[in-house]
């Protein structure tokens, strides 16, 4: 309701015929008042014309009885005259005597003879002869000072009946009102329908422009020949961008991919590394038992560091193996999910110093893709490793409220950059990032991110950078069920 | 004066010829066409003069009967008429039966219309039918129209009626006026300019036939005895010119000529006849005690 009373936010279909309309309304307006304020001009002044050539008329029909005061021949001029004078409607015509009493008039019922000429005309012509217009009644009103040799010998009083005049002032201003109304309506829908078949590209244009499962689809050549050339040449180029936006698409799946094999790569030599760890001392305590088996010291000691040893290297390998091939039940994710990511990033933590914050409050089993939350958080954790000074310090902390899985992770590096930033903080799906530009791996954790339904916000602390990820999980029957 | 047959002669020359004369004199006699010499007729408001058609056929009938060209005179009172008639401006003229009883030693009667078969008519007093008065002394104190004062319907019936309550006008009457018309009456009676007017009989009956829109707005609250119908008069100094004589016989022979009873079916006659002063006896009555209150 709000928007419909911003004109701003108005269609461009609705906004210009309403503006023709408005300016319609205006111009009509102004060009009706001018016309028929010069048309009641003209009118009056005519009938004012009229008017005078009838009391011309009368006059000297009644000038020679009324100095006889002979009352049959002032009310037979009266009489005769009414109905004689072309657009002239008298109501009544009267002759008064200088003593201010009717002689004759031509509705002698009205006005007898010998009467007093009625207060009205009295007051409206108290000292001056003249023509008055009332049209609030639809009269008008005359008199004029008979007079012979020069002496007042009575005045003529007449009585118009102006509604003809006014009932055509009316029609005109109908006809006018009308005949404006109907143009303003035709031109104001002709805007319209015009606009609206002009701007018809756009709402195509409009249809495409939108990402459809991460691609961009192109307009069929059959909208082509429909449009204008001007929409054609638009159509053309959008169509070249969304095959080039299209491309890159592709292109930066199969880098994303590429970049996963990096990272596995990275990760391989790391679970190398921290398995080749071990296995010296492992060597060192077999050559140990071999030697000194004899000793129950020296073997038990031996055996143990040799237990811890494979512990470790089993530790590795199940977090290796949960992460990359799933586990048991991928809809379940327990603390020790989160936990197991130590071993992967203990490489990358060790190699450079870095301290790391672990908070894993996940007390519970969550119903939720555990496989795609250890790929987010991992990913996470190792863009935090990468952006981190060495000895910096990060720090990871997960917690279940609100029927939510919360993942943080802070570093404090150089800050990551915005347009990187921009894949997670978007809402709606970003174009994959051109291939020789940094970020795949972010882009590829906000698609995971969105599959599962969540979100997530980029946050500068001052010194380095916190991401916080807000993932739904499903209801505890859901747990059941994936149970 | 009943008209004779018989020519006069004053000096050995026709009085019409001396009238002629001294109507040339003033340059008003009409100049005679094919040798015979125009025939002046006045007509007065007694009846419908104002009926173009009605005088154009007069005029037509007259000038195909007497073999000569007629003029017809309007004029606005009867006395104008009478007037041009002493003056001899006129060979005969149409005057009210008041003014031929006024003035009947100097006038021949040529002939009288018939109405109902009959020459006689009655006096109308009439007052608006939004009136209350119902007889004649309830018009007192009305402004009354007349029509003459040389009418007998017109004037002298009301008059003489006054006289019997021995009143005047001014004293009876709030006001009056005349309108020199009996059509005139109806119209002030039925319009309201006037609240009573005395008028001819057989004029408001004829107009309730023609124009029953205004005769439906006026009552008659009086009617007179029968009364002589206005004649038709010469000088009795021209009665028995020829002139003369072949107008009376065309008013007398209107019946009998197809042209003749188109005028008479407009006038609502039945024809001419010929009368004598005993037509008029009662209006000679009236006239005396109107005079003798005076």
């Amino acid at each position: 309701m709000l928007r419909l009373l911003r004109i701003a936010a108005w269609p461009l279909v609705v906004k210009v015929p309403v503006l023709v309309a408005g300016l319609m309304i205006t111009v009509a307006t102004t060009i009706s008042y001018v016309v028929l304020w010069h048309f009641i001009q003209d009118q009056e002044s005519n009938l004012e014309l009229v008017a005078s050539a009838y009391l011309d008329g009368v006059s000297a029909a009644v000038l020679p009885a009324i100095t006889r005061e002979d009352v049959w021949e002032v009310y037979d001029a009266l009489d005769r005259t009414r109905s004689r004078y072309a657009g002239v409607e008298p109501r009544f015509t009267l002759v008064a005597l200088p003593n201010g009493r009717v002689l004759a008039a031509s509705d002698p019922l009205r006005f007898p003879f010998r009467s007093i000429v009625p207060d009205e005309l009295r007051r409206r012509f108290a000292t001056d002869d003249g023509f008055i217009i009332d049209t609030a009644i639809g009269r008008g009103w005359l008199a004029r000072t008979l007079r012979a040799g020069g002496v007042p010998v009575g005045r003529l009083f007449a009585g118009l009946d102006i509604t003809n005049l006014l009932r055509l002032r009316r029609e005109i201003l109908s006809t006018l009102i009308l005949v404006n109304a109907c143009l303003t309506l035709a031109f104001a829908l002709g805007g319209y329908f015009a606009l609206k078949r002009m701007l018809q590209p756009l709402s195509i244009l409009k249809d495409y422009v939108e990402l459809r499962d991460g691609r961009v689809e192109t307009i069929p050549e059959s909208y082509r020949s429909r449009v204008s050339s001007e929409f054609g040449q638009l159509f053309d180029r959008f169509n070249s961008m969304a095959r080039a936006l299209n491309e890159r698409q592709v292109l930066a799946t199969h880098l994303a991919e590429q970049e996963k094999y990096a990272m596995l790569g990275r990760l391989a030599s790391g679970m190398a590394h921290e398995i080749n760890n071990p296995l010296g001392g492992m060597l060192n305590a077999i050559d140990t038992i071999q030697a000194h088996g004899e000793d129950p010291a020296v073997r038990l000691t031996s055996l143990d560091f040799l237990r811890r040893g494979l512990g470790s290297i089993r530790n590795v390998a199940r977090a290796a193996l949960v992460t990359y091939k799933g586990g048991s039940d991928i809809n379940i994710l327990i603390q020790g999910d989160l936990d197991d990511l130590l071993f992967l990033v203990q490489h990358e933590t060790g190699a450079r110093r870095l301290r790391l914050d672990w908070q894993n409050y996940v007390s519970q089993p969550l119903a939720i893709n555990g496989s795609a939350v250890r790929q987010i958080a991992l990913n996470l954790l190792l863009n935090a490793c990468a952006a981190s000074p060495v000895e910096g310090l990060i720090t990871f902390i997960a917690s279940y409220s609100d029927e939510a899985l919360w993942i943080v992770v802070a570093d404090e590096g150089p800050g990551l950059p915005k347009n990187i930033a921009a894949f997670l903080d978007q809402a709606v799906s970003e174009a994959a990032p051109a291939p020789e530009s940094k970020g795949l791996g972010l882009w590829t954790t906000s698609q995971l991110i969105r599959r599962l339904g969540g979100g997530a916000e980029v946050d500068y602390l001052g010194i380095g950078t916190r991401v916080t990820v807000t993932l739904p999980v499903a209801s505890d029957d859901a747990l059941d069920v994936a149970a | 004066m009943l008209c004779g047959h018989e020519q006069r002669h004053i000096f050995g020359f026709s009085r019409r010829t001396i009238l002629c004369s001294f109507a040339g004199l003033v340059g008003t006699w009409p100049v005679p066409t094919n040798g015979k010499a125009e025939l002046s007729l006045g007509l007065t408001p007694v009846f419908l003069d104002n009926d173009m058609k009605l005088l154009l056929l007069l005029q037509r009938y007259l000038s195909q009967q007497l073999d000569r060209p007629v003029r017809l005179v309007r004029q606005r009172t009867y006395r104008e008429t009478l007037v041009t008639l002493l003056a001899g401006q006129l060979d005969a003229t149409w005057i009210s039966d008041f003014l031929y009883v006024k003035h009947q030693d100097r006038l021949a009667l040529l002939a009288v219309p018939l109405y109902r078969h009959q020459p006689f008519s009655q006096a109308f007093v009439i007052v608006n039918k939004a009136s209350k008065a119902s007889t004649f002394d309830d018009i007192r104190g009305t402004l009354h129209a007349f029509s003459d004062p040389d009418s007998a319907s017109g004037y002298l019936i009301t008059r003489w009626l006054l006289a019997l309550r021995r009143e005047s006008p001014s004293e009876f009457f709030r006001s009056f006026f005349f309108t020199y018309g009996h059509r005139n009456v109806i119209r002030a009676v039925a319009n309201g300019l006037a609240e009573s007017g005395s008028v001819e009989g057989y004029v408001w009956e004829i107009m309730k036939e023609r124009e029953p829109e205004l005769i439906d707005k006026t009552r008659i609250v009086f009617r007179s005895e029968r009364l002589g119908l206005p004649p038709i008069v010469a000088l009795d100094t021209t009665c028995d010119l020829p002139a003369i004589q072949a107008l009376t016989a065309a008013l007398l022979d209107m019946i009998s000529d197809r042209l003749g009873r188109e005028i008479l079916s407009l006038l609502a006659f039945d024809g001419f006849t010929t009368a004598s002063a005993t037509l008029y006896e009662s209006t000679v009555k009236k006239w005396q005690m109107v005079k003798a209150q005076a």
